[in-house]
């Protein structure tokens, strides 16, 4: 006996129209504990790919496998995470875990079902204990000017994997959804010193690295 | 060395299976077990007491006469499983208190571990989904309270004797043998679901429950641990999966659905109601590294093996149908 298996970790082709229907209408499609249905995601993400035009640079930074964290900027919107999703894919084929699901019926569902989790220590901890790539969006910055303050409530959470920083930018015309966007990773983050990961100053200075990081990403470019 | 097990519960699908796989192992010299059933299946060294957890006075002669030096705990009774919530929150307490105190007072005691469940960390915030350890139980059904006053209880051991005690807080154990307000509601032919959500839940197979409880305590697990199935399933996805037919239920009619299911032969316990309505998972990495629980059987897998199970077919019809 085994489970239909597609692969909450990778982005798939959207199967034809009829064999997924059927897959919907039997049950037989994966879901996993923070809500993501793959077969639905995998559905969605053509859509988005075509509505956000994207231009990607050091994606030899993303992590192939295994628990990863992308750091990135943020401005008003869904822009800059559906853009760093879109990116993430080319990049590696993976399938981006964005925190940041709202406390919303409705909405928030919808945003699991696409992959979201919620911006909460515990569940940012188990998402990346279960080996999952998470994108934690840094405070926005309205006017998308640099990166924003990094998001201390899961700092601890932070200093399970690796870190990896990016700056997306808004390359097009009008500077906005109706533009193309730039991605650029980094090189992972790290700390000069040794340091415990357990403690507390650890994470204090990861948030400080990392917001470091992807500010010098921005001005780079 | 002699190591004495007791096994509260035994008469349980989950007390059996646990009875069966201790008696194997060559380090229990000795297996007993007491509950108010009998035991589902043929144990070959293991002994067995019928008591009702109610007769505390008895239950607690007896711990004391044996001196268990391990002590499993599943006389943990799940409301509208086997008995109505009234009567599993009365045998629970009883259970509990009595063997407890009487195995602390012993001086024999060397380890605890005891059967709890999600239940105890109540419906999902919308900020934390997937709890682990860590997290705070603020259980809000009288099942999740009942299993973090059993947790607290064996704390109170653990401190009076120093000795470790683990729970494992098991996602809804559901299988073909294994009574369960879950599973029946699951096998009705509609099948209840929320109008206005539609929340993924973990399951967990009745051998891996087996499985971690033998390894919890061969392996002295010493705090709470998730033990959660892999991957999760919906309620309409597990009534599709059935080829039942989801009854959407808006907030306010779980009620007169509660008592409908009852006729139906299903009884709704609050727990239950809440899983189908809010979603029920956990974080099992704990499980995975201290107890090995590296490929649990999926979710999706522990509801096939629910629906594969043959349907009751009458004597009587299955008399016409073979003659």
């Amino acid at each position: 006996m085994t489970a239909d298996v597609l692969d909450a970790d990778r982005i798939a082709h959207p199967e034809s129209p009829l064999p997924a229907l059927r897959r919907r209408l039997s049950g037989r499609y994966p879901v996993d504990p923070f809500g993501l249905d793959p077969q639905l995601a995998d559905l969605f993400l053509p859509l988005f790919a075509a509505a956000v035009r994207v231009r990607v640079s050091g994606g030899e930074h993303v992590p192939p496998t295994g628990p990863a964290v992308i750091v990135s900027n943020r401005g008003f919107g869904i822009a800059e995470p559906a853009a760093l999703g879109v990116a993430v894919q080319r990049a590696s084929g993976r399938r981006l875990r964005v925190v940041g699901a709202p406390d919303v019926r409705f909405v928030g569902t919808a945003t699991r079902r696409l992959g979201a989790i919620s911006s909460s220590g515990p569940d940012v901890a188990s998402a990346l204990r279960a080996g999952h790539l998470v994108g934690i969006p840094l405070a926005p910055t309205w006017l998308r000017t640099g990166a924003g303050d990094a998001p201390l409530a899961v700092a601890r959470a932070l200093t399970l994997a690796p870190i990896v920083p990016a700056a997306v930018r808004a390359v097009g015309r009008f500077g906005s959804i109706i533009g193309s966007w730039g991605v650029t990773f980094g090189p992972m983050v790290t700390l000069p010193d040794p340091y415990d990961p357990s403690e507390p100053l650890a994470a204090a200075r990861f948030t400080e690295a990392m917001r470091r990081a992807v500010g010098a990403l921005l001005s780079a470019g | 060395m002699t190591t004495r097990v007791l096994v509260t519960g035994m008469g349980g699908e989950l007390g059996t299976r646990v009875a069966q796989l201790i008696e194997a192992r060559e380090w229990a010299t000795e297996v007993v077990g007491v509950d108010f059933v009998p035991p589902r299946r043929r144990l070959r060294r293991a002994l067995f007491r019928r008591i009702d957890p109610r007769d505390a006075d008895r239950q607690a002669a007896f711990v004391e006469e044996y001196a268990p030096h391990v002590i499993a705990h599943f006389g943990v009774y799940e409301p509208a499983s086997r008995m109505t919530p009234a009567s599993a929150r009365e045998r629970t307490y009883c259970c509990t208190t009595a063997t407890l105190s009487a195995a602390a007072s012993t001086g024999a005691l060397e380890y605890v571990v005891v059967r709890s469940g999600l239940e105890v960390y109540g419906p999902p915030t919308g900020r934390v989904s997937v709890p682990d350890e860590d997290a705070v139980p603020a259980p809000t059904t009288p099942y999740g309270r009942s299993l973090l006053a059993v947790e607290a209880a064996a704390r109170g051991v653990a401190l009076r004797c120093g000795v470790p005690v683990g729970a494992l807080r098991y996602a809804p154990v559901v299988g073909s043998h294994v009574p369960s307000p879950l599973g029946r509601m699951l096998r009705l032919p509609v099948v209840p679901v929320s109008a206005i959500s539609d929340p993924p839940f973990s399951l967990l197979h009745p051998d891996d429950a087996a499985h971690t409880m033998v390894a919890a305590i061969e392996r002295r697990l010493d705090g709470a641990c998730n033990i959660v199935g892999e991957g999760a399933a919906t309620p309409w996805q597990a009534a599709r999966l059935g080829g039942r037919v989801p009854l959407p239920v808006p907030p306010g009619l779980w009620g007169a659905v509660g008592r409908a299911s009852e006729i139906a032969g299903a009884a709704l316990a609050p727990h239950v109601v809440d899983l189908i309505r809010h979603g029920c998972t956990g974080d099992g990495s704990r499980a995975r590294a201290e107890l090995g629980l590296t490929r649990p059987t999926p979710t999706q897998d522990v509801l096939r093996e629910l629906f594969d199970w043959a349907d009751v077919v009458a004597i009587a019809r299955a008399g016409e149908e073979a003659a």
